[in-house]
């Protein structure tokens, strides 16, 4: 069969096959030799690294003894390098985040951040600080956005995310034991392993130390000692599996075990050499890679290794479903043959895949063979094109993939059989199974298929397998195309795929962009790309962006005509993000002539502000009702500008002028005053001075130092006087004035009465208090200063010797004259105290026959409140009263009352 | 830990109360002639009494029925409200989550008493959080992170800076994150760094803008917006009105028609088109909106309505015991429990069955219903213990018992209301307030409100009459005005200046400047209606016992007619109005008036169409309870949904103007 070579290039480890096949050969770029280099490698398929091994004593060729840091796609095709310059001792280690920044730690602990196109990210972090500045890094390990640190006298430092770039010092790991203690140094650890936040129960790092015969497992707080099978110990090499439940160490005695997080041992492998392999890496979940010079181990679950040797370096890259495998010439995919692919290509395979991939083929050499194929597989059709369909998915080379999925077609178009086969079919069209999801499953599978042979070509360099680019999503990747200036490509597929599902997008398109703006900007401004964008608009904004970048030659007025020609192309651009990179690059009136365009007021205000247009900002954000972009603008003018002149911008703007109003009140009182005076809003200042004495008041410390109230009373004066200066204030002028007097009055009577109860009370309430107790004079006084009226002193004076139930007092007081408001106040004063007898002394003087009825009607008098009531001819009233006195005998019930009402109301 | 306990406790305090303690109730004091009311529910709370006494007998097991705090039930929502407030429980849970460990939640009082319509308190509990209240206090907690809820306001800021300094000075080093609701603001964060704390913070935000309190009305929770727009000129509110507005659309489509009335509203509608145009909502063409027509009206407006003392029993429960975010808090003893001095929280919303039944209804028909209920299950019994009854029977009586613990609490809710409502300071409110309204015996009035301050009643209650009658005459002279302004401030203290001119600027206490048109208005609007019947309305005046409010009337129109046959009327109400069309019907000639499209709608799908009234400045129980009755009348072709910046009495509205110095 014509199948065999294909099988004859897979290696059996126990029952699975793996096979290597090569992405890229040769690899684009020349003399390069991985040896003399530390390298990083960027997971699913990203960019290369390279920079001379400091480390390491390398000969030098014609080259510069500057080191230079590079950096290649996949395939080898050099993407910028940038000569290394930075201060800080040797570089530790290198390593891709998953932003594609390109992270390097050097000896004192500085982070240097490059993106991919080798332009340094500012600022650079320090993972040390200031309090450790002598320590050195010895060791990192990176994963996903994170880094752990091991410094020379092991402390631990992490930092868990480059994006909020906060550095963790984890706990130390216990000083050795006593019996070592002759050693004065500290010993370090043999290797480290990380175990990401992800995979943890507490979402927090944990770092594993092999120190001495066992582990420690390192946290932010606390620091735990892991048994470890004893004879394992030490161990040399450790890497945790990428679903982070297993560790793979190789042991001092030469031995290779996986252990589950917590160290239990599952499985074990004796090796030939004692020696620890240079580097250890996991295959998917089901294999170990051993890296010795030369010699490449792949142990699984099974007794027996797969081997295979390398005349030249090696760099293991660990994928989700596999590794890669880079050399000096060429990059090799390690992966477990998927089984799909297992069942046709299998050496003697029976299964009906197989038989549908051979059947085309005797189809194609016209062989009727083919018809006696699909027959005998009629009834698993749907199976056979299922599997080549996914066979396909998985395959590197394209005329493979297409044969594949030639195969599946020829099949698809036998489905609809006759007979039991069309039945099956039925049943399976109707579970979801049948030929119409087997064309879409085809379709499908081709869109992937020519996604990703576009992105493996070597100009591109992304060797993405089709489950590597499952996870990694669709969007992500073209996040990464437009990260590497690969524009085109990334509009051609997010149109060839239809996505409008922007976010991720966005928000890488954020980081790249928008890096430097200030944080309180980069706030507004990201808060509002998270709108959901087209996947296009992404695109097209990026290219405006490095459009201007790259056309510093093209004048203003031309370049806004190029842009907006395509920009307008898209209805969700957001042109603020454009002006934003003009302004960047220098060209403010470019930015200006942009920002026009942006209808988003929450964008535009902040950019307004940065090219120096405050008062269209502060017009926009006014229009735009959003208070906190007014405050926004308002803050920063305030920043920049004089007083004066700050002031004279937004008197005449109502919305900015108040918002600085209320602010100011609560927390820049002296700076509101200047504002009133300088626009002659005097009255205002003395409301402010007025408040100011309350608060000087209720601060015990500023009374105590003067026991006159003199500084309240200056203020209150003061805030009088400035009352007085307009015409329309006379009322709050005299008001104040009162006011200083009221508590000059308060304080002379707390001093000849030694109560401290006047001050800060009302005028009626010092009169009250007056005569309560019983200081008849200085009641009186109070009245007569502050003109009380006879109607208010009646009400006063008659409630204030009821509280204190002076009857004879009260009937004294009302005899002084006739009463300005009649006996009303002396009936109510008796009645709210319960005083019937009091009561019935003034209940007659009652000049209106209802108040005299009603008045009787509550101390309970029937007879006289009906007579009263009937006195005042006063039908409806006569009819309340009398339902209060059949309720008040308490014995009827409610339909009675009822009743009553109703028939009541009836005869009246 | 302390926290912790008094949460616990707090919860547990949620009535779970004994109903047999029932029998002993204050007698009253007063003998006047609204006592009736009294007198009936007493009877019927005894007949009940001896019901539950009778049914401890029989069933002895069953001594406690907990009334559990509930959040308000919204299945039968006109719009899906319920996944609403699942967003706002689970983005509340991701922010206590995502911090790891034990924390210490500082919540701003008044945000926690929203969340009461939110969240169970107990699952807060759950994910091991210490819940406190945020104040200028030192903050007493063992946990090594605090994080802050607060509402975006400048004097909370000032709390928070002053607990973070006394940590630092006492040199407790914490982990602080606050959360702003609904937004951060660039001046909350001003004065975080103003006070050199805001480097220690991580900031967040917790998008909380619309709380639903009941299945047809949604709150934003604003309680200072009134003040704050009209006397400090800080329109902040109108754009979180608007963006919730906008919220809404996101998930229930762009609200094809506008109408507002009043500066405030029309300046919502414009920033609400504004945020249409910024940020679109797409809906596909094909989807009718859920929501047909928005109608905005500010508080300004119409500023009657709120200062007249409500007379539905919810709005009177307010007035008298100030309902906060569905619940009111009293002496356990009112509930008939044995716990002295101690206060509990009644929950009243709709997951209150009875409650849902009698909230609207005038509290003189309340009590009468109540009273049925309890005969009628008195005589239940009767049958019960006589004659001989079927199991089916049984059950049927058994499942009225259920209701038990509802009718008990309304019974003593309705009999403490009697007790205010039998005050003669209570008696001669409302009769005071139609006669000001009425607006034809000025100095009646005028001595009356004179009078009251002379006897220095509680200065709300005064400044309430003071603003309903400087309104429906249109101010006061200016001799009159500087007498009543001079006398509040003798009576009160000289500190009220502040209040007076607070009250001046938002124009609810003025100088006389032109005629009062009040009487075109109430005559126009048929504002006051004779021969009321509570028991059996047959218009929304029987929420104010003859008095129909002026902003319901203006829904009223708006519903049936649109605002042109009344733009005469409406040029006599302060602020401009407007009627736009919104989203892809801005430009169809079609939808010309509202009913013509609600027929349309009508006949499409059978199902009425939905208005939204959104009140800029606060609205009553009162006024929820006429707009009920108005979406109940036949004939009808609307639902009508509220949205409020939060649910107002006259005297909450009244309280945020009063100024408190001293």
């Amino acid at each position: 069969m014509a199948n065999v070579s294909v099988a004859a290039e897979w290696q059996l480890l126990g029952d699975r096959y793996y096979r290597k096949p090569e992405l890229y050969h040769p690899m684009q770029w020349r003399h390069i030799d991985l040896s003399r280099n530390k390298v990083a490698c960027a997971p699913f398929g990203g960019p290369i690294a390279l920079i001379r091994d400091d480390s390491k004593i390398v000969q030098l060729y014609s080259e510069s003894a500057l080191r230079k840091l590079r950096l290649f796609n996949s395939a080898g095709v050099p993407l910028s390098d940038v000569v290394w310059k930075n201060t800080g001792g040797r570089l530790i280690g290198l390593s891709w985040s998953d932003d594609h920044t390109l992270v390097c730690i050097v000896q004192d602990g500085t982070v240097y951040r490059y993106n991919v196109h080798a332009e340094l990210i500012e600022p650079n972090l320090s993972i040390l600080g200031h309090d450790y500045f002598e320590e050195n890094v010895v060791e990192c390990v990176f994963w996903g956005n994170g880094v752990v640190c091991i410094t020379e006298t092991c402390k631990v430092f992490a930092v868990p995310d480059f994006k909020t770039r906060t550095v963790v010092r984890l706990a130390d790991p216990p000083p050795p034991p006593s019996e070592l203690e002759l050693e004065l140094e500290l010993e370090l650890p043999h290797c480290v392993a990380v175990i990401e936040p992800q995979y943890t129960l507490s979402g927090n790092v944990e770092v594993l130390l092999a120190i001495g015969d066992g582990i420690l497992m390192v946290e932010e707080d606390e620091v735990q000692a892991l048994p470890v099978p004893p004879g394992d110990g030490p161990l040399q090499k450790m890497v945790v599996s990428g679903n982070g439940r297993f560790v793979a160490a190789f042991t001092h005695d030469g031995r290779l075990a996986v252990y589950s997080t917590r160290f239990e041992k599952v499985f074990e492998y004796q090796c030939e050499s004692a020696l620890p392999p240079e580097q250890l890496a996991w295959c998917g979940l089901d294999s170990v890679l051993l890296y010795w010079d030369d010699m490449l181990l792949m142990v699984g679950p099974s007794d027996e290794p797969v081997r295979y040797l390398y005349d030249e370096p090696v760099v293991l890259v660990p994928e989700c479903d596999g590794v890669r495998i880079l050399t000096n010439t060429s990059m090799e995919f390690l992966q477990l043959v998927p089984s799909s692919t297992v069942s046709i290509f299998k050496i003697g395979s029976t299964s009906p895949a197989a038989l549908l991939y051979d059947a085309l083929d005797h189809f194609d050499r016209r062989s009727a063979k083919a018809d006696e194929n699909l027959r005998l597989i009629r009834s698993s059709l749907p199976e056979a094109v299922e599997a080549c369909v996914d066979a396909a998915g998985h395959e590197f080379d394209v005329s493979r993939q297409r044969t594949l999925l030639r195969a599946a077609s020829y099949g698809q178009a036998f489905c609809r059989g006759r007979g039991i086969g069309a039945l099956l079919r039925m049943w399976r069209a109707w579970v979801g199974f049948g030929s119409n999801f087997q064309r879409d499953r085809i379709q499908e599978m081709c869109k992937t298929l020519r996604v990703l042979n576009a992105v493996r070509n070597p100009e591109i360099g992304i060797p993405l397998s089709i489950q590597q680019y499952k996870l990694l999503t669709p969007s992500v990747l073209i996040g990464r195309l437009i990260n590497a200036h690969q524009h085109l490509l990334a509009l051609r597929i997010s149109e060839y795929l239809g996505m409008n599902q922007g976010e991720v997008g966005a928000r890488i398109f954020n980081s790249a962009e928008l890096q430097r703006i200030g944080s309180r900007k980069m706030f507004v401004l990201s808060l509002s790309f998270c709108i959901p964008l087209c996947q296009g608009e992404v695109v097209i904004m990026h290219w405006a962006c490095s459009k201007i970048t790259a056309s510093l030659a093209i004048p203003d007025a031309a370049l806004l005509e190029i842009l907006l020609d395509k920009l307008r192309l898209c209805k969700g651009i957001s042109y603020a993000a454009v002006s934003a990179h003009a302004d960047k690059n220098g060209r403010r009136k470019l930015a200006a002539m942009l920002i026009e365009h942006e209808p988003r007021s929450s964008k535009q205000v902040p950019l307004l502000l940065s090219i120096g247009e405050e008062d269209t900002a502060l017009m926009k954000a006014t229009e735009s009702g959003d208070t906190d972009l007014v405050y926004l603008v308002l803050f920063h003018i305030w920043q920049k500008k004089q007083p004066l002149e700050f002031f004279g911008m937004i008197q005449a703007r109502m919305l900015a002028r108040d918002l600085f109003i209320t602010y100011a009140r609560c927390y820049k009182h002296e700076f509101l005053k200047d504002f009133f005076l300088s626009n002659g809003q005097l009255q205002e200042v003395a409301f402010l001075l007025w408040k100011e004495s309350w608060a000087i008041g209720k601060n015990p410390m500023a009374s105590r130092g003067s026991p006159l109230h003199g500084p309240r009373i200056k203020l209150i004066e003061k805030a009088h006087s400035l009352f007085s200066e307009t015409k329309e204030h006379t009322f709050e002028s005299k008001a104040a004035e009162e006011h200083a007097k009221l508590i000059r009055m308060q304080h002379e009577l707390e001093v000849t009465t030694k109560q401290a109860i006047f001050v800060d009370s009302s005028i009626s309430d010092t009169i009250r208090t007056c005569i309560v107790l019983g200081n008849h004079r200085a009641a009186m006084k109070v009245k007569t200063e502050f003109k009380v009226s006879e109607k208010r002193w009646y009400w006063l004076k008659v409630f204030a010797l009821a509280t204190i139930r002076d009857w004879d007092a009260l009937e004294k007081f009302s005899k002084e004259k006739r009463p300005p408001i009649g006996y009303r106040p002396f009936v109510e004063a008796c009645i709210e105290a319960d005083e019937k007898g009091e009561a019935l002394k003034y209940i007659p003087k009652l000049s209106d026959p209802r108040e005299r009825a009603e008045s009787y009607a509550r101390i309970g008098m029937a007879k006289e409140a009906a007579d009263a009531a009937s006195q005042a001819k006063d039908g409806e009233l006569l009819g309340r009263l009398k339902l209060t006195f059949a309720q008040n005998a308490a014995a009827s019930s409610i339909f009675d009352t009822l009743r009553d009402r109703l028939s009541f109301q009836g005869v009246s | 830990m302390i926290g912790l306990v008094l949460v616990r406790k707090k919860i547990k305090d949620v009535p779970s109360f004994d109903i047999v303690q029932l029998g002993s109730f204050p007698s009253p004091n007063h003998e006047s002639p609204r006592n009736r009311v009294q007198a009936h529910s007493k009877l019927s709370t005894s007949a009940i009494v001896f019901l539950c006494q009778r049914r401890r007998e029989k069933f002895p097991g069953q001594r406690e029925i907990s009334l559990q705090w509930k959040i308000p039930n919204l299945d039968n929502a006109p719009i899906n409200l319920t996944s609403l407030r699942e967003q706002s429980q689970k983005e509340l849970l991701n922010i206590i989550k995502n911090i790891r460990w034990k924390k210490c939640l500082v919540i701003d009082p008044k945000l926690g008493s929203s969340f009461s319509s939110i969240i169970q308190t107990s699952l807060l509990k759950e994910h091991g959080v210490d819940l406190r209240h945020l104040s200028a206090e030192p903050l007493q907690t063992d946990c090594t992170k605090v994080v802050y809820l607060v509402r975006s306001q400048l004097d909370l800021m000032k709390f928070i800076c002053s607990n973070v300094h006394d940590d630092v000075s006492k040199g407790l080093q914490r982990e602080y994150f606050v959360y702003f609701v609904p937004r951060r603001t660039v001046v909350c964060e001003k004065i975080l760094e103003e006070e050199n704390v805001y480097n220690l913070m991580t900031i967040g935000e917790y998008p909380l803008y619309i709380v639903p309190l009941e299945e047809d009305v949604l709150s934003f929770e604003l309680d200072l917006a009134y003040k704050e727009s009209q006397v400090d000129g800080d329109t902040s509110s109108l754009w979180h009105i608007a963006k919730a507005i906008h919220k809404l659309e996101f998930s229930f489509g762009v609200i094809p028609n506008a109408r507002s009335k009043g500066k405030a509203s029309v300046r919502v509608a414009d920033i609400l088109n504004r945020m249409q145009a910024e940020e679109p909502v797409n809906s596909p063409d094909m989807v009718v909106p859920e929501i047909n027509t928005l109608i905005l009206l500010d508080r300004e407006v119409d500023m009657v309505t709120p200062m007249l003392s409500q007379l539905t029993y919810e709005g009177l429960l307010d007035e008298c015991l100030h309902v906060n975010n569905g619940s009111v808090e009293l002496d356990a003893s009112i509930m008939g429990l044995q716990q002295e001095g101690k206060k509990i929280k009644v929950p009243l919303n709709s997951s209150d069955k009875l409650f849902k039944e009698i909230q609207d209804l005038n509290f003189e028909v309340v009590v009468r219903i109540l009273r049925q209920k309890a005969t009628s299950m008195k005589q239940d019994y009767t049958e019960v213990t006589t004659t001989t009854q079927s199991v089916s029977e049984l059950k049927d009586f058994v499942k009225k018992l259920n209701s038990l613990p509802e009718m008990t609490k309304h019974i003593n809710l309705a009999q403490h209301l009697s007790t205010f409502t039998s005050k003669p300071a209570f008696l001669g409110q409302p009769d005071m307030e139609h006669t000001i309204v009425e607006a034809q015996s000025y100095d009646i009035c005028f001595e009356y409100i004179e009078e009251l301050i002379h006897k220095q009643e509680p200065l709300v209650n005064v400044l309430r009459l003071l603003i309903l009658f400087s309104i429906t005459s249109s101010g006061l002279s200016k001799k009159q005005f500087d007498y009543l302004r001079r006398e509040l401030l003798h009576s009160y203290g000289f500190e009220h200046m502040a209040t007076l001119n607070n009250l001046e600027k938002a124009g609810l206490l003025r100088k006389q400047e032109s005629k009062s048109n009040w009487l075109t208005i109430k005559r126009a609007l048929q504002l006051v209606v004779e021969d009321t019947d509570t028991a059996n309305p047959n218009d929304i005046a029987y929420v104010f016992s003859g008095y129909a409010p002026l902003s319901i009337r203006l829904v009223q129109h708006a519903v049936q007619s649109g605002w042109r046959p009344i733009e005469e009327i409406l040029k006599l109400l302060p602020g401009p109005h407007s009627e736009t069309k919104r989203g892809r019907f801005s430009s169809s000639p079609s939808y010309d008036t509202l009913q013509a499209s609600a027929n349309i709608d009508k006949v499409a799908d059978g199902r009425r169409s939905l208005v939204l009234v959104v009140f800029i400045g606060g609205i009553t129980f009162a006024e929820i309870s006429a707009l009920r009755f108005l979406s109940a009348q036949e004939g009808m072709a609307y639902d009508l949904i509220v949205g409020t910046t939060k649910i107002v009495s006259g005297h909450s509205l009244a309280e945020t103007f009063v100024e408190r110095l001293g």
